[in-house]
């Protein structure tokens, strides 16, 4: 995979948690992954397809989902409820759709699907014939990783 | 007795939402996200407005948007929907309703959509994440209008 695909994410994961979160987000360094490999509790998903193919997952622990969700609102959530899973769907969408437009600026063409998201413990995800990139975002609320896994169209 | 104009205070500002008649202005949402309808919800409440209706679909949006015809002021319209799309329904609140005021939310990257939005009817729209001051900006100058 190259990197390129994985930078605006980086960039737009940095952006937008900035805002929404409004605290200091700090970058950690990038592994690749060719295997399947864990996932933290809760994991929002957004496939994409065109010229590339692939997906990013948006992969925290459920504590840290909590937190985000919480500060999202202003108000404490308790529980990983819908308000909460909408509020974390909608900054994986948020951070999609700017690294997207990115990437469109840079040439590339494809479509987004709506995001999904899962929760769960022990969960893993295997990618086949694509490796992933996989960056650690710190947050003042936890780790949040991003984990692009993209392919050129053969 | 004119007190208040013998005494201009700074800090007096009457909310914006708020017609100039004193009556709240009332909006309807329509959002599948219920995180975004809700923070749209709670800008809009600080700021003296009246959400009447919330919808989580296009098509939703559009059945409640006749029943609370005439009292509703304005819509925010989400464009990515299920059921039916945001831009779909502001075409038919439009056909029903030539004066409504609609406002497109979207996500950044939809450009051709906001476009497309804009020359369909709508008022103006505003892009995620939302900040309050942008959204009572953008809502308050399409009420103006």
């Amino acid at each position: 995979m190259r990197v390129e695909y994985i930078n605006p994410f980086v960039e737009s994961a940095f952006n937008v948690m900035k805002e929404v979160l409004q605290g200091d987000i700090k970058r950690g360094e990038l592994y690749l992954k060719a295997t399947s490999m864990p996932v933290m509790g809760v994991a929002a998903i957004v496939g994409l397809a065109g010229d590339v193919e692939g997906r990013v997952l948006f992969d925290m622990e459920k504590v840290t989902a909590l937190r985000i969700a919480s500060a999202m609102n202003g108000e404490e959530l308790k529980s990983l409820d819908d308000l909460a899973k909408a509020t974390i769907t909608e900054l994986a969408n948020m951070i999609t759709a700017q690294a997207v437009t990115k990437l469109h600026e840079l040439g590339f063409r494809f479509d987004l699907t709506p995001p999904a998201i899962f929760t769960g413990d022990n969960m893993e995800i295997s990618n086949q014939n694509v490796e992933a990139l996989i960056v650690p975002m710190e947050t003042g609320h936890g780790k949040v990783e991003i984990n692009v896994a993209i392919r050129e169209r053969a | 007795m004119k007190t208040k104009e013998d005494f201009p205070s700074i800090n007096e500002r009457k909310p914006e939402g708020l017609s100039p008649e004193g009556t709240p202005f009332r909006v309807l949402i329509v959002d599948d996200s219920m995180f975004v309808a809700k923070q749209i919800a709670q800008i809009l409440g600080s700021e003296g407005y009246d959400v009447v209706g919330q919808a989580a679909d296009g098509l939703q949006g559009l059945e409640r948007y006749k029943e609370l015809y005439p009292n509703v002021d304005l819509v925010t319209m989400d464009i990515t929907m299920p059921n039916m799309d945001g831009i779909t329904a502001l075409q038919k609140i439009i056909e029903f309703d030539k004066n409504a005021k609609v406002i497109m939310i979207s996500a950044l990257g939809k450009q051709d959509l906001v476009k497309q939005a804009l020359l369909t009817g709508a008022k103006n729209y505003i892009v995620k994440p939302l900040d309050r001051k942008k959204v009572l900006e953008r809502i308050s100058q399409v009420l103006k209008k």
